[in-house]
C-alpha cells in the first residue's frame, strides 16, 4: 500500500457499487432467460395464440377477415359425429399405448438386466433402427406384409394356416401404430429399468416375494417413471400420427389428424374449426404433460 | 423393548444342532474359483462371522446361503434341509444387505411390512409385528418417512427390521456396519450383540474388519482365496492362529519363516532364512512332520516382546539391534526394531512410564519360547 | 430445388407479404391474405408449381433450348395443398401454377389469379372447341387447359369375372367386393359418383339428393377398403384389389403391369376433369410464365407431352398429330356419347357445407 491512511472517514456513498452488482444479479436470470425465451414466444405461443383466435372464428377460411366472435367451433366438436373421431383417435392411441408397453417392457426388461452387458449398446442400437428410415416407408412395408396376397399369408399358406385380412382395417392401424412407436417405448424403459437397483430385487426374493410378485411391487414402481414416460410419448405421437390411420387404416378411420388436415389442406377448408379442433388437442397433451410433471416425482427414491 | 417381541419360533426340538451346514461346497463364476470347498456348521443361536480380505469369496458364501447364488458343487443346508432347490423366497432365512437395499418407493412401514403382506398376514398381526420390529431398531417414530428421508444409520436400523419381522431361522448380515462412520459403528456393533442375544437368533456376519468380528462373535471364520482357513472362537483364532494366513490377518504380529532344525521334548528350534535360531515352546503339540528339514513360520505377538537397553540374562530368542521407529499410543508404546539380521520387529509394550529407549540406539528384544508359535508353512 | 442467392431477396419479399397479410388492421385481420407483387428481375429462370407427371427432363430441357430460361418443377399432390403453399405466402417463387377447373375458379375468386394477355400468347385458337369456352373460366381469361380426362375404373377382370359397365356395378355386386374396392379421397368424385348413379348431377345443391348419395355410399362401405386417390395401385397389379376407382391419367399402363386389369368410363358418365396453367399474382417472372404458356400451345410440343406422359391434351392439333392407337384409345379419348353424359365438377356454393359434413360422417362412422 503505498498511499498513507486518509484522515477522511468513507463516505457514505460506497454502497453504491453494491447496489450496481445487485441490480446486475436481479438482471442474471433475464439474460440467460432471454434467447430461449424469446425462442419459445417466437416458435410456440405466438402460432398458438394465432391458432387460438382462428379457432374463434367460426367458418374462417382463408381470404376471410378474422374477426373473432364466440366459440361456436368449440361447440361444433360436441356434435356426436366429431366426437366419435376424437374418441377413435383417442382409442387407437390408447390402445397402441397399451401394446407398445406390453411389447416394450419385456423387451427393455431384457435388454436391461439379463442380456450380457457389452451387447447392450448394440441391442438398443438394434432396437432404435427402424427409427432412421421414414415413417411412411415403414408403413408402404407393412402394406406389403399385411395386405391379403401379402408376406404374412403368403407365410401362412405355407403352413395351412387361415388367411387373416388385416389391411384397411382397425387392427392393421394398430399395428402400424404400434410399430412406429415402440422403439420409442423400448428406449425410454430400457433407460429406466438400467437404473433399477438389482439389490432391490434380491431384497424383495429374500423377503420371500416370488419373481412375479417381485416385478410388481418392486420393478414396476421403480420403473413408473420410465412407464409413465414412454406411454405418454406413445401416446401423444399416436394421437398426431397421421400416416398410419391413412394408410392402413379402412373406409371408416377419420382421426382428428386427418379431421385437422381436411380443415386446412382438404377439401372441407375450415381453419375455425380446424384451429378449434387443435386447440382441444394442445390442452390435452399439455394437462398430460403437466400431471407428468407435478405427479412423475412424487416419491423420493433411494 | 420387549424380549419376546421378536422371537423366532424355533421348533422345541430340533433333529440337528446345526442351523446352517455347508458341504465341501464350491462355486465357479466364469472359469474362477471364487469359494473351493468350504465346510461349515453353524450353531443354533450363535453369532458366527465370516472374516476374510476383499475377495476372499465371504459375501459369494453368504450368498449361497441367501440363495441368490447356487453352488457349483457341494451342498448347503438349513436347519438340515437341503436347500438345493428351494429358491430364495422361499428359505428361512433372512438378509441385511450392505448397501440396506430398501425399497425406495415405500414408506418405513410399508418396508418392514413387505414379507409380512406376501404371506397374507392378518391386518392385526401385521400391524403388530411392524410396530414390535420398528419398537426394536428404535425407529417407530419414523415409520411414514420415505427411506431417501433418512441417514444412513437410520436405513441401517430399518433393514435391520424388515429382515428380523420376518422371524427368520437365521439372519445373514453382509458387511452391515461397512457404510457407516466409526462412532456409528461401535454403537451398532454393541445394540447387534444384545440384539442377537435378546433374539437367541442365529446371525451369520460376513466382514472384512477383524476387530469387529472379534468383538462380536461367538465363532468366526476366516477366509482366503475361497477357502475356510481357520474356525473357531476370537481367543482361539486370535491365539492359536492355525495358519500363517491367521496369524498375520487377525492382529498384528511377527512372522518368521525358516526350517525346522530339532523337534524333541523341550520343544521346536527354528533357524530362519536370515539366520536367526528361535527356540519355540508351543502349548499345541506340534502337529507338523517330526526331525528336520520342514519349512515353518513361527509367529511372536509384538505385546509378547520385550525391549531393553541391555542385555538380559536370558539365552533363548533374544536378539540386538537398531530402533527404528517408536509410536507413543498413550497406554501402549510400539516399537520397530530392525536386528542385525535385517529382520524387523515389532514390539507393543505397555507404557509403565519408566525409561524409554530413544531412537536409533542400540537395543535388545526377547521374547519367550512358550510366547511362539510354530506354525507348518 | 436449385439455389441462387437471388432467392434470398425473394423469400424476404415474400415474407413481408406474408407478415403485412397477418397485420392488425381495423377489428381483424385477414387470414393469409396474399398481395401482389412487383416483378422482379431474374427473367432467365422459371420455377413452376405441377402435377407430378406432367413435365420431364426432356421438355424442361427443350424449353430452355428454345428460350435460353432455366426452367424448375416442383410439384403437388393435391389442388387444395397447391392452394394452402400460395396463401401462406411459401409459393412466391412460381410464376407457373397448375390448377384444376374449379380450383381456377375459386383462385380467380380469391383474386389470386393474373388475368392472362391474349395479345401475348399464340394458339388458343387451335384448342378444341369447347376449351375455348370452358365453364369454368370463361373464354380462358385466367387459365390454358393442358389435360383433361374423366374418372373411371381400373378392374380386374379375372377377379371379377364380369365387366363393370356402370356405377350399378359396384351396389350389385358389393358382396363379392368386399374390402377390395377403393374409391377416390375427394368428397366431391365419389359423393359424385352416388349422385350421378341416383340419377343426379355431380353438382347437385339439394340437400336431400346429397343425403340420398351418402345413403347409397353407407351402404357400399362394407365393399370399400379405403378411400385412396392413387395408393391402389400396387395392389391392383398384385391382385389384392378387384376394383378401384382412378382418374383416367392414373389409369393409363395398367394393363401392361397386369394383363388382367382394365380400365372402364361407366356408361351413365362420370365427372370430365381439366388441368390447366395459370399464373399467380405473385409471379416474379411473368415473362418467363407467358414464354412457357406460348411453348406448350405449340401443337408438336403438345402431342409429343401426350405422347410421352400419357394425358389427352385439348390442342386439336395436337391430337391430329398423334399416332392411331393413342388417338383412339378410349381411356385416353373415349367417345363423343360417353362424353355427352359427363359433368365437370363446380362449385356448389352453400352445399359445399353439406357434401363435408356426409363426408365426415361416411369416413369416421
Amino acid at each position: 500500500m503505498t498511499e498513507s491512511v486518509s484522515p477522511v472517514p468513507p463516505t457514505p456513498a460506497t454502497p453504491e457499487p453494491e447496489e450496481r452488482r445487485s441490480r446486475t444479479q436481479g438482471l442474471g436470470p433475464w439474460i440467460l432467460l432471454g434467447p430461449p425465451g424469446l425462442w419459445l414466444l417466437l416458435l410456440l405461443v405466438l402460432p398458438v395464440l394465432v391458432i387460438f383466435e382462428l379457432s374463434l372464428v367460426p367458418g374462417i377460411r382463408p381470404g376471410d377477415l378474422v374477426n373473432p366472435s364466440g366459440l361456436d367451433n368449440y361447440v361444433e366438436i360436441l356434435k356426436p359425429i366429431y366426437l366419435r373421431v376424437i374418441l377413435r383417435t383417442v382409442g387407437f392411441a390408447g390402445a397402441s399405448t397399451a401394446i407398445c408397453l406390453l411389447l416394450g417392457f419385456p423387451v427393455a426388461y431384457w435388454i436391461a438386466l439379463m442380456s450380457p452387458r457389452r451387447w447392450r449398446n448394440a441391442l438398443v442400437v438394434a432396437f432404435v433402427l427402424p427409427l432412421w428410415t421414414s415413417s411412411l416407408l415403414r408403413s408402404y412395408a407393412w402394406i406389403t406384409i399385411l395386405r391379403p396376397t401379402g408376406v404374412l399369408n403368403s407365410f401362412l399358406a405355407t403352413f395351412g394356416i387361415p388367411q387373416l385380412d388385416l389391411l384397411n382395417q382397425n387392427a392393421a392401424v394398430l399395428i402400424g401404430m404400434s410399430y412406429s412407436f415402440l422403439p420409442y417405448m423400448v428406449l425410454i424403459l430400457y433407460s429406466s429399468l438400467e437404473k433399477l437397483d438389482r439389490r432391490l430385487l434380491e431384497a424383495a426374493s429374500d423377503l420371500g416375494a416370488t419373481p412375479v410378485q417381485a416385478f410388481w411391487q418392486v420393478t414396476v414402481p421403480q420403473s413408473i417413471q420410465g412407464i409413465a414416460a414412454g406411454s405418454l410419448l406413445v401416446f401423444i405421437s399416436s394421437l398426431g400420427d397421421f400416416i398410419n390411420p391413412e394408410l392402413l387404416g379402412g373406409a371408416s378411420s377419420m382421426t382428428a389428424s386427418r379431421l385437422i388436415y381436411n380443415q386446412f389442406l382438404g377439401a372441407t377448408q375450415n381453419w375455425g374449426f380446424g384451429s378449434s379442433l387443435s386447440m382441444v388437442i394442445i390442452l390435452a397433451v399439455s394437462a398430460a404433460i403437466a400431471l407428468l410433471i407435478r405427479y412423475g416425482d412424487a416419491t423420493p427414491k433411494t | 423393548m420387549s424380549q419376546t417381541a421378536v422371537s423366532t419360533q424355533r421348533p422345541s426340538k430340533t433333529d440337528t444342532a446345526y442351523d446352517v451346514e455347508l458341504r465341501k461346497v464350491f462355486k465357479v463364476y466364469n472359469g474362477e474359483t471364487a469359494v473351493r470347498g468350504v465346510d461349515l456348521q453353524i450353531r443354533s443361536g450363535e453369532f458366527f462371522s465370516i472374516l476374510g480380505p476383499s475377495g476372499c469369496g465371504k459375501t459369494t458364501t453368504l450368498r449361497l446361503v441367501a440363495g441368490f447364488e447356487t453352488p457349483s458343487a457341494g451342498e448347503v443346508l438349513v436347519r438340515g434341509q437341503s436347500m438345493l432347490t428351494v429358491p430364495p423366497y422361499q428359505r428361512p432365512v433372512n438378509t441385511v444387505f450392505q448397501s440396506y437395499a430398501l425399497f425406495g418407493h415405500m414408506t418405513i412401514w410399508d418396508n418392514v411390512a413387505f414379507s409380512l403382506k406376501l404371506k397374507g398376514k392378518t391386518k392385526a398381526e401385521l400391524q403388530d409385528r411392524v410396530r414390535e420390529a420398528l419398537e426394536l431398531v428404535k425407529m417407530t417414530s419414523f415409520a411414514h418417512r420415505y427411506p431417501a428421508q433418512l441417514s444412513g444409520g437410520q436405513q441401517q436400523r430399518v433393514a435391520l427390521a424388515r429382515a428380523l419381522v420376518n422371524r427368520p431361522a437365521v439372519l445373514l448380515l453382509d458387511e452391515p456396519l461397512g457404510a457407516l462412520d466409526l462412532k456409528l459403528r461401535k454403537e451398532m456393533q454393541v445394540e447387534l450383540t444384545s440384539l442377537q442375544q435378546e433374539l437367541g437368533m442365529t446371525f451369520v456376519m460376513v466382514t472384512h474388519d477383524q476387530e469387529e468380528a472379534l468383538s462380536m462373535s461367538d465363532r468366526i471364520a476366516v477366509m482366503n482365496e475361497g477357502r475356510v482357513e481357520q474356525i473357531g472362537s476370537p481367543s482361539e483364532i486370535y491365539e492359536r492362529p492355525r495358519t500363517p494366513f491367521v496369524a498375520d490377518f487377525i492382529g498384528e504380529t511377527n512372522l518368521f519363516r525358516g526350517r525346522l532344525t530339532q523337534h524333541d521334548r523341550d520343544g521346536l528350534t527354528v533357524v530362519t532364512d536370515a539366520g536367526l535360531q528361535l527356540a519355540v515352546k508351543s502349548q499345541e503339540p506340534w502337529a507338523g512332520g517330526g526331525g528336520g528339514g520342514g519349512d515353518v513360520v513361527v509367529s511372536v505377538r509384538p505385546e509378547k516382546v520385550h525391549v531393553s537397553l541391555y542385555k538380559p540374562e536370558v539365552a533363548a530368542n533374544c536378539f540386538e539391534g537398531d530402533l527404528r521407529n517408536i509410536m507413543y499410543l498413550g497406554t501402549h508404546v510400539h516399537y520397530v526394531v530392525e536386528l542385525r539380521s535385517g529382520d524387523r520387529v515389532t514390539v507393543m509394550q505397555v507404557n509403565t512410564g519408566g525409561e524409554r529407549p530413544k531412537l536409533h540406539v542400540p537395543v535388545y528384544v526377547h521374547w519367550s519360547p512358550v510366547d511362539c508359535l510354530a506354525l507348518a508353512a | 430445388m436449385p439455389r441462387n442467392p437471388y432467392s434470398r431477396r425473394l423469400f424476404l419479399q415474400q415474407s413481408v407479404a406474408a407478415a403485412s397479410g397477418l397485420a392488425l388492421s381495423g377489428c381483424g385481420w385477414r387470414l393469409a391474405d396474399v398481395r401482389p407483387v412487383a416483378p422482379s428481375g431474374d427473367s432467365n429462370k422459371l420455377y413452376l408449381y405441377t402435377w407430378a407427371g406432367y413435365t420431364d427432363r426432356a421438355l424442361l430441357q427443350r424449353f430452355t433450348q428454345e428460350t435460353g430460361i432455366e426452367v424448375v418443377a416442383d410439384v403437388f399432390d393435391s389442388n387444395e395443398v397447391m392452394l394452402a403453399k400460395l396463401q401462406s405466402g411459401g409459393g412466391g417463387v412460381y410464376s407457373i401454377i397448375y390448377p384444376s377447373d374449379y380450383m381456377v375458379r375459386r383462385m380467380r375468386d380469391l383474386g389470386l389469379l393474373v388475368p392472362l394477355d391474349h395479345d401475348r400468347l399464340d394458339g388458343l385458337d387451335r384448342l378444341f372447341e369447347p376449351y375455348q369456352n370452358p365453364a369454368y373460366d370463361p373464354e380462358n381469361q385466367y387459365s390454358i387447359p393442358i389435360s383433361w380426362g374423366t374418372t373411371g375404373l381400373v378392374y380386374n377382370q379375372a377377379r371379377l369375372g364380369s365387366d363393370p359397365v356402370d356405377w350399378d356395378y359396384l351396389w350389385d355386386n358389393r358382396s363379392r367386393l368386399a374390402r377390395r374396392l377403393t374409391m377416390l379421397n375427394d368428397p366431391r368424385e365419389t359423393m359424385g359418383a352416388a349422385l350421378r348413379r341416383l340419377g343426379y348431377s355431380y353438382n347437385a345443391t339439394d340437400p336431400e339428393e346429397i343425403r340420398r348419395a351418402y345413403e347409397a355410399l353407407r351402404e357400399l362401405r362394407p365393399a370399400i377398403a379405403s378411400f385412396t386417390t392413387d395408393a391402389w395401385r400396387d395392389r391392383m397389379v398384385a391382385g389384392d384389389l378387384f376394383a378401384a376407382m382412378s382418374y383416367s391419367a392414373d389409369a393409363v399402363g395398367v394393363e401392361e403391369e397386369n394383363p388382367d386389369l382394365r380400365y372402364a368410363i361407366p356408361r351413365s358418365g362420370t365427372s370430365l376433369w381439366t388441368d390447366t396453367m395459370a399464373i399467380p399474382i405473385t409471379a416474379p417472372n411473368p415473362d418467363g410464365a407467358y414464354a412457357w404458356l406460348n411453348f406448350l400451345l405449340k401443337p408438336d410440343v403438345a402431342a409429343s407431352v401426350t405422347e410421352t406422359l400419357a394425358f389427352a391434351t385439348p390442342n386439336r392439333v395436337a391430337y391430329e398429330q398423334l399416332p392411331p392407337d393413342l388417338a383412339e384409345n378410349p381411356s385416353l379419348f373415349p367417345s363423343e356419347e360417353i362424353l355427352a353424359k359427363c359433368e365437370s365438377i363446380s362449385p356448389v356454393g352453400e352445399a359445399t357445407a353439406f357434401y363435408n359434413r356426409y363426408w365426415t360422417l361416411l369416413t369416421s362412422a
